[in-house]
Formats: structure tokens, sequence, C-alpha cells
């Protein structure tokens, strides 16, 4: 099958003093298998909820959401479809049980009831995947934040999940932890094909998604390669979100005479980009 | 005139335990009136231990901090007076609103300062005024409100105390580009509402460009560096060392260099870029 994920006519309602809302509203989404998608919406859209409905910890109100086929509301599965389906929240602290690194990394594979010689491998290998191996004997606590939430994401990949869903996990870290998380993933889908959705307030972190999709009010208003997504940048404004640093200067130079390209993202190619410009002025 | 100054602090956790830990070590630095101060530094760096010191949540181990040259610990009784001249916004504030209505929420701190009737009302309705905070907010329950303005009720509760010197703990976090913009919006407004002296811990060295005056650099606890904006900034290779990086901006034109182009790269903020290229580009035309 070639979606790893399918969200069919999903509504999602919670009541609040009586009212009830809709927090996403009539969605149709397929993940596909291997895809690195990037969530965003401004606070409120939907994206958390959206998350939680992917690996059953939220359950439709209204239609049906399958994981590799298997309804989230089917109870017998429900084990079944969170060890298909991770999740790695905002704060590393809340997400760490043990007092070693790899205990911490152990916990999931021991609720498996997995042999000890798998989950040691399993450990190890999930340690190794996110670079942090050599602090396996190191306590959580003395660790960065960047370092830690990396801990949080091996703790999920020793169940060896075939869907990492990230809900805004660099939201508390410093730069160099987030482009850790992001490397991290990044290696995780491209190296060991593991399906990516990653929720984000980071406009950037999209650069080299497979995918970007953007909600608003519970529904998504676009969905499209990064480049195509961040050509909108009056459009994503309005609803509360901006594009990355590299293309709102192409734009605004777009704006003043510049005749350049603006649907770029990375730093490379936004240099040349304005090379390119600045030279055939030249001619 | 320094407004505060924060002479050789450190801040040792754990006592005589094994788990002893310098949190801050010998920290100094001298913040003028009215000055924006961005700290920068990775996590675990020791920034919120510093900034807890400044309105005397924390005791220094060792050092002192001098509000308008006085030892804010001269007499331990009064520490509390303290805290309402020297606000502190911790992270996510909109965890810790409490009260039944927006009102009473925000007016929680000035009524601990003895305000109240008309005064309390004056005070409360002047900060939604610089805030934004909408009137008729003010008999809602702060959690029926967005995260949004959740977060922005729970600064206008410290800044209704007035504070002239106001602590910021990564106020933008976990908020949308929009969120964010409207943060550094406030914080603006309360400045130009009130000239108070704001330090601001934050991640965001692209929002730092566009807020601070100066910044001040931790790295394992100590002072990395303290300067201007452009000082600060100035080399991205040291501050990649600690875990840090200058705006994105600004590696376009380190970028641009590498690339065989004579630019600048003390270049902070989109504005500027833009300005500088479109400057470029007519010299070449002109010339």
């Amino acid at each position: 099958m070639d979606n790893i994920i399918e969200l069919k006519n999903v509504t999602f309602e919670y009541t609040e003093e009586d009212a009830v809302y809709a927090a996403v509203k009539d969605l149709n989404l397929n993940i596909k298998r291997g895809d690195f998608t990037v969530v965003l919406g401004h606070n409120g859209s939907g994206k958390s909820t959206l998350a939680k409905l992917l690996n059953g910890l939220n359950k439709p109100t209204h239609g049906d959401v399958l994981v590799d086929g298997i309804n989230t509301r089917d109870e017998e599965n429900e084990i079944n479809i969170k060890r298909k389906v991770g999740m790695v929240f905002q704060n590393p602290d809340n997400q760490l049980v043990a007092s070693i690194v790899e205990e911490d990394v152990a916990f999931g594979p021991e609720n498996l009831g997995l042999a000890p010689d798998v989950i040691r491998s399993r450990v190890d290998d999930a340690l190794k995947a996110v670079g942090m191996y050599e602090f396996k004997d190191s306590t959580p606590h003395r660790l960065s934040g960047g370092q830690k939430q990396r801990i949080a994401i091996a703790g999920i990949i020793a169940m060896e999940p075939e869907c990492l869903v990230l809900d805004e996990p660099t939201a508390m870290l410093d730069p160099k932890g987030r482009a850790e998380i992001i490397e991290t993933v990044l290696r995780l889908n491209k190296e060991k094909g593991i399906t990516v959705v990653l929720i984000t307030h980071y406009m950037e972190e999209a650069e080299k998604a497979d995918r970007v999709i953007v909600m608003n009010d519970g529904v998504i208003i676009e969905d499209n390669t990064p480049k195509e997504v961040f050509k909108n940048v009056e459009s994503l404004k309005k609803v509360g979100l901006d594009v990355p640093q590299t293309t709102e200067l192409l734009y605004e130079l777009s704006k003043n005479g510049f005749e350049i390209n603006t649907n770029i993202i990375s730093i490379e190619e936004a240099a040349k980009e304005i090379k390119n410009a600045l030279h055939l002025e030249e001619n | 005139m320094a407004i505060l100054e924060v002479k050789n602090l450190t801040h040792t956790y754990g006592g005589s335990s094994p788990f002893i830990n310098d949190a801050v070590k010998n920290v100094s630095f001298c913040v003028e009136k009215g000055e924006i101060i961005g700290i920068i530094g990775h996590t675990g760096s020791g920034k919120s231990t510093l900034v807890q010191h400044l309105n005397g949540l924390l005791k220094p181990t060792e050092g002192e901090i001098l509000f308008e040259n006085t030892d804010i610990w001269e007499n331990p009784k009064e520490i509390r007076k303290i805290r309402s001249k020297i606000g502190l916004v911790f992270q996510y504030p909109e965890y810790q609103l409490f009260e039944e209505t927006v009102f009473a929420d925000i007016a929680f701190g000035p009524k601990n300062m003895g305000l109240k009737d008309e005064e309390l009302t004056a005070c409360v309705n002047e900060i939604c005024e610089i805030v934004g905070v909408k009137k008729e907010y003010l008999q809602k329950s702060p959690f029926d409100l967005s995260g949004g303005e959740k977060r922005r009720v729970a600064i206008a509760g410290v800044m209704a105390m007035k504070p002239q010197v106001i602590v910021f703990d990564e106020p933008t976090a976990g908020l949308d580009p929009k969120g964010r913009e409207d943060v550094m919006q406030i914080i603006k407004d309360y400045r130009a509402a009130t000239n108070a002296t704001v330090i601001i811990i934050s991640h965001s060295m692209e929002d730092m460009a566009l807020l601070a005056d100066k910044i001040l650099v931790l790295s394992k606890g100590e002072v990395y560096k303290f300067g201007k904006v452009e000082e600060v900034f100035a080399s991205a290779e040291e501050l990649r060392k600690i875990g840090l990086n200058v705006p994105i901006v600004t590696r376009v034109f380190y970028e641009l260099k590498k690339q065989g182009l004579d630019v600048k790269t003390d270049i902070f903020t989109v504005d500027s870029a833009a300005q500088y290229l479109k400057t470029l580009k007519e010299g070449k035309e002109n010339a």
C-alpha cells in the first residue's frame, strides 16, 4: 500500500462550556509512505489535533483515520497503531522517564515484551541513528535540550515505527539544538525510510520537506512543495504565518526592481540568485 | 546611568551534594536605563538562572545585584518590593493565569501593591490600552482566550505593576510567526509608553537582531560576550562553536562572500539587507 496514513472526511469536535467546536473539519489527507511532510499553521489552527489523530490519541468525531489500513477506532489494534506511528512532543523534559539514557530508550521496547538481546540491539541502533550512542550511560538531565530531544526521538525509533509524528519538537531549543533535530529527522527519513510528519512554527524547517501542508481553522488551505507554498508571501502572512528569511529577502528585492526568483529557501540558492541578479545588471 | 548592575554573580545548585553544579559563574554586566538587552545562550547555559536573580527569586551564592546602585538583598525583608520594580515574565506565562476574569488576573499585581477601586481600574485599563487587550475580554475567563491572547494577558499582568525593568524569559517560545510579532510589538509599545528597561532571553537570533540594543551571550554559565548587536553578531564562527548562530539573513551574506562577491557581512535584518543590496545594484548601474 502506498499510503501509510489515510484520513477520510475527518472531523474532530470538542465541547467547551456547552458549545461544540470543530478543531479539524472534514479533512481528507493521505500521507505517502516514505514522505517528509511539514505541517504549518497558526496557534489554534488544528495542527496538534491533527497530529494526535494520526496515531489514535484523538479519535475522529466523524470520518475515519486508517493507519496502514487499520482504522484507529479499532481498539484491538490500538497498540499496533501506536507502534506504527510514534509521536514526539515539544518539551523534551516531559518525555524522558529514566535516569540513564539507554534505560530511557529501552522503555518502549521493554514494554513491547521483546527479548533482552533484541532490546539491546534496538537501543544501540536507535541511539546511533540519532547520534547519541556515546551518551548511552549519561544522565538525561545533564544533556542539552537538543540532546534530550534526540533521546526522546531514539525512544520512539527503538519501537521501530513506520511513521514519526513530531509536534513542534524544536520550539524550546537553541539554534544548534534545532539544527540537530532537523538533521536527525531528515536522516531517519532518507536513510531508514521512516515517514515523517513534522509540525513546526519555524518556516525554514520546511526547506527540505517533500510536501508542506498549511492549516487554517481546521482545514487545509495549501498543500504543495515548500517552494510553491512559500511563493505566496502575502497569503501566508494573512493566516498568521511567514516565509523563511531567505525567501522574504528575495521577495523584498523583487519588489525593489530586482529581476529575481523568489521561490527559493536555502541559503546557498538565495546567495546564487542574488549574485546572478547583481551580475545581470552589470552586462 | 546604570539602572541595574550584576557584579560577580555566581549561583551554585546542589550545595554540598555530589550533584553540585555552578549554573552561573562570576557573571558581571551593566544595564543602562532604557536599553533593550537580549540574552542568548545554548540550553543549559544559565540564562533562566541568571534572570531569576534579577528580581530576587534566587539569591546569589556569591556576588550581588545592584538596582539603582543599591544591593537588592540589602534588606532581605524588603525583597518583595523589588519585584514590582523589576518584573519577570516567565516562560509560557499563560500557564500561570489563575483568576476568574481577565480583569482580576491583570489586577492581581497592582492590587498586591496596594492599589484599589478607581485607581486599580484605571491602572488595568491603561495597561490594556498599551498592550492591546480588548475591553470586551476583561470580564471573560482567561481560559476562554486563544493561546496568543492568553500570553498577552499574562504579560499585561506583569506590566500592570509598571516595573522599571521588565525581564522576559523566552516570551515568543511556542508561538506562530504572527504571535511572535505581536509579542515583540507589545514589548516595544510598553517601552515606548513607559521608558522601561527591557531584558529578553531568546533563542531567535532573528528576533534579537530586530529588537535588542545589546546582547549578552552566555556559555556554560559564564559571560562569553557582551556588546552591541553588531559586535556580537560579528563572528558567526564563534557563535556556532557555542551552539548559537547569526540570523539567517546574515548567513546569506557569508554565502555571497564565499561565492566570491565583495559584500558586507554585518547585516542582520531583512530590511537592511534589501536596502544594502539595492544600493549595491544602483552603484553598479551608475558605474
